[in-house]
């Protein structure tokens, strides 16, 4: 009989009440946790777990499911799950992506027109580190593929507190813990023991409230490029997400795209985006829509 | 472009003066002949028996059979133990995964080895998803024709070792797909080599239109569900970490894809198929591949 030299620890398989509380989050907010993530899903309920004092995941999922407080319980966990998640360059395949296929491909696509002007909108901007993010992806390129090409940036976020911080541009450690020492000596200048995105970065972006739930107000924000909505919409209900959705495909010129958080997905939600594969992420663009005019929500 | 492709004739002529030519090992043959009866006239034994003939592949079998890629979350100390907790598929499946690491040259002269085979196995794994998922192919048959899709590029590694070094060069510096740096450099690409050698082995005829069209299934007068899906697969890996070792620069849009449209017309849901989802668990594939493949390599 052989056996062989080194045989690797095998995994432990995952408990059936976390994989259904996968599948419910996935169901209910679109976030999804392949199995080598559902470790930090584990970790996520168990912190939720230790403060209402439960001992089994099973007692917790009743909570999520069939408890007075389900909804509350299942913010109070996608809370904790994008917690943290706030941090400059926080998708890095994403960003490539962007910059190194989907730009390209839009100034390919607007190369005609008479104006040359890129617009990109972070919708659900936070404290602001990804608009930053995408100003310094975007001056990186200044000389060479934007070259004679205006880009503005429009940030909104619902709350006031994270607005100004954005505004205010001053960072702690956490959030500039993906910067490679030359973006944080390129962009950044010492505040305190913080750091300040320096004014270059901080050009040509406009900071705003924004409802994402207002009609009215959605409907201004027009001729985007780009959106980023990344862990903003698995907070709203099927019915306002649609609703939201539906704003973006009006929002979107025709080649736009939709970037959404890591792992997030619309199915189920809209048929008015296809999703794409990019290398290494996924986005959304628009689908066809048939001549009969638009869809109804 | 400097020099002219070899085109596909000095390719007949190199497969037809080498003696090199990837065979399927010894060992395989007899076990896959054994394995293709009836379930009911199989003998546990037996099949632990033809496995054990040869140690490196009975080694490599066991560290596979203990991947949660095959579904197992106890540790497998014996072949016996393998067999019997995987059942006779799996155990099928993993000794040609492993016969198709063993026909890999053991040096890197372009395309790491160790890559190509972490991409032909992970196509496999997505391969049998799909065909579980959308209810397309029989789910085994499915995984040989993901592992088996790019055989070409075996034969190529090992036939034209320079001039395909040139075009995965090529196809590397540029970010484009290898078979489209492979028809620009080479004159024909890993689906013309690999139906010379799916052809001489043998294989079935649905096998052979995989590995021929997996890149142009719309070519194929009367797709088959396998070319289709393999097709897709393969896609999939590629935008993924699961790819060559390159990403390609683009953007692939599933709904406008020829081959995706085929694989619809013969799956009703997979229009409606969450392909977002399964993208996401890619991730956890490409893990346990990379891991996989570390444990491996590494006996």
């Amino acid at each position: 009989m052989t056996s062989a030299p080194s045989l690797q620890p095998v995994p432990e398989r995952p408990a059936p009440d976390l994989v259904r509380i996968r599948d419910l989050i996935y169901s209910a907010a679109g976030i999804f946790h392949p199995d080598n993530k559902l470790r930090l899903l584990q970790d996520r309920c168990d912190r939720r777990m230790r403060e209402l004092k439960m001992q089994t995941l099973r007692e917790y999922l009743e909570r999520l499911t069939i408890g007075p407080v389900r909804q509350t319980e299942l913010i109070a966990l996608l809370n904790d799950i994008v917690i943290g998640e706030t941090c400059f360059f926080r998708n890095q395949q994403q960003l490539d992506a962007l910059c190194h296929v989907v730009i390209p491909n839009i100034l390919q696509i607007k190369s005609q027109l008479p104006q040359r002007r890129l617009r990109i909108w972070s919708a659900g901007c936070s404290t602001g580190e990804e608009p930053y993010t995408l100003r310094m992806l975007l001056l990186d390129e200044a000389h060479g593929l934007l070259k004679d090409w205006s880009v503005e940036i429009l940030a909104t976020d619902l709350n006031e507190r994270s607005l100004s911080h954005a505004k205010e541009a001053v960072y702690g450690n956490y959030s500039t813990r993906n910067l490679t020492p030359e973006y944080r000596s390129k962009y950044f200048l010492p505040h305190g023991d913080q750091f300040r995105v320096n004014p270059a970065a901080r050009s040509n972006i406009s900071f705003s409230r924004l409802n994402l739930s207002d009609d009215a107000r959605m409907t201004f924000m027009k001729s985007m490029d780009a959106i980023f909505c990344c862990n903003v919409l698995i907070y709203f209900d099927l019915v306002s997400k649609r609703r939201v959705i539906e704003h973006f495909f009006n929002n979107l010129l025709p080649h736009g795209h939709l970037f959404l958080g890591r792992s997030e997905s619309l199915y189920g939600v809209s048929e008015d985006f296809r999703l794409v594969h990019l290398p290494g992420a996924t986005a959304y663009v628009k689908a066809e829509r048939s001549p009969a005019g638009s869809k109804t929500i | 472009m400097t020099t002219a492709p070899v085109g596909k004739q000095v390719l007949l002529q190199r497969l037809d003066g080498l003696r090199q030519i990837p065979t399927i090992p010894a060992v395989l043959a007899p076990l896959l002949r054994y394995l293709d009866q009836p379930v009911e006239q199989l003998d546990v034994q037996k099949v632990t028996d033809l496995l054990a003939q040869d140690k490196s592949l009975a080694a490599q079998c066991l560290q596979m059979a203990n991947s949660p890629l095959f579904g197992r979350w106890q540790k497998v100390e014996s072949l016996r133990g393998a067999v019997v907790s995987l059942g006779f598929h799996h155990v099928s499946d993993i000794a040609m995964s492993c016969g198709v690491l063993k026909m890999l040259p053991g040096h890197k002269t372009s395309l790491d080895p160790a890559i190509f085979w972490e991409h032909s196995l992970g196509c496999a794994l997505v391969c049998r998803h799909l065909a579980r998922k959308i209810n397309l192919a029989d789910p085994g048959k499915a995984y040989l024709a993901g592992l088996l899709h790019d055989l070409g590029i075996i034969v190529n590694l090992w036939v034209l070792p320079q001039e395909f070094r040139t075009a995965y060069e090529m196809a590397r510096a540029e970010e484009i797909p290898l078979h489209e740096a492979e028809q620009d450099s080479l004159g024909f690409t890993h689906c013309d080599s690999g139906r010379l050698l799916a052809e001489s082995w043998g294989l079935a005829p649905d096998l052979v239109e995989v590995v021929s069209y997996h890149h142009s299934p719309e070519k194929l007068s009367q797709t088959t569900d396998l070319v289709a899906l393999v097709h897709v697969a393969d896609l999939l890996c590629r935008m993924s970490g699961l790819n060559y070792g390159y990403a390609e620069a683009r953007q692939v849009n599933l709904f406008e894809d020829a081959g995706f449209d085929l694989l619809a017309k013969s799956s009703m849901s997979a229009r409606d198929f969450d392909w977002a989802r399964l993208t996401f668990e890619l991730d956890s594939y490409l893990d346990e591949v990379h891991s996989l493949v570390r444990a491996i390599y590494r006996t």
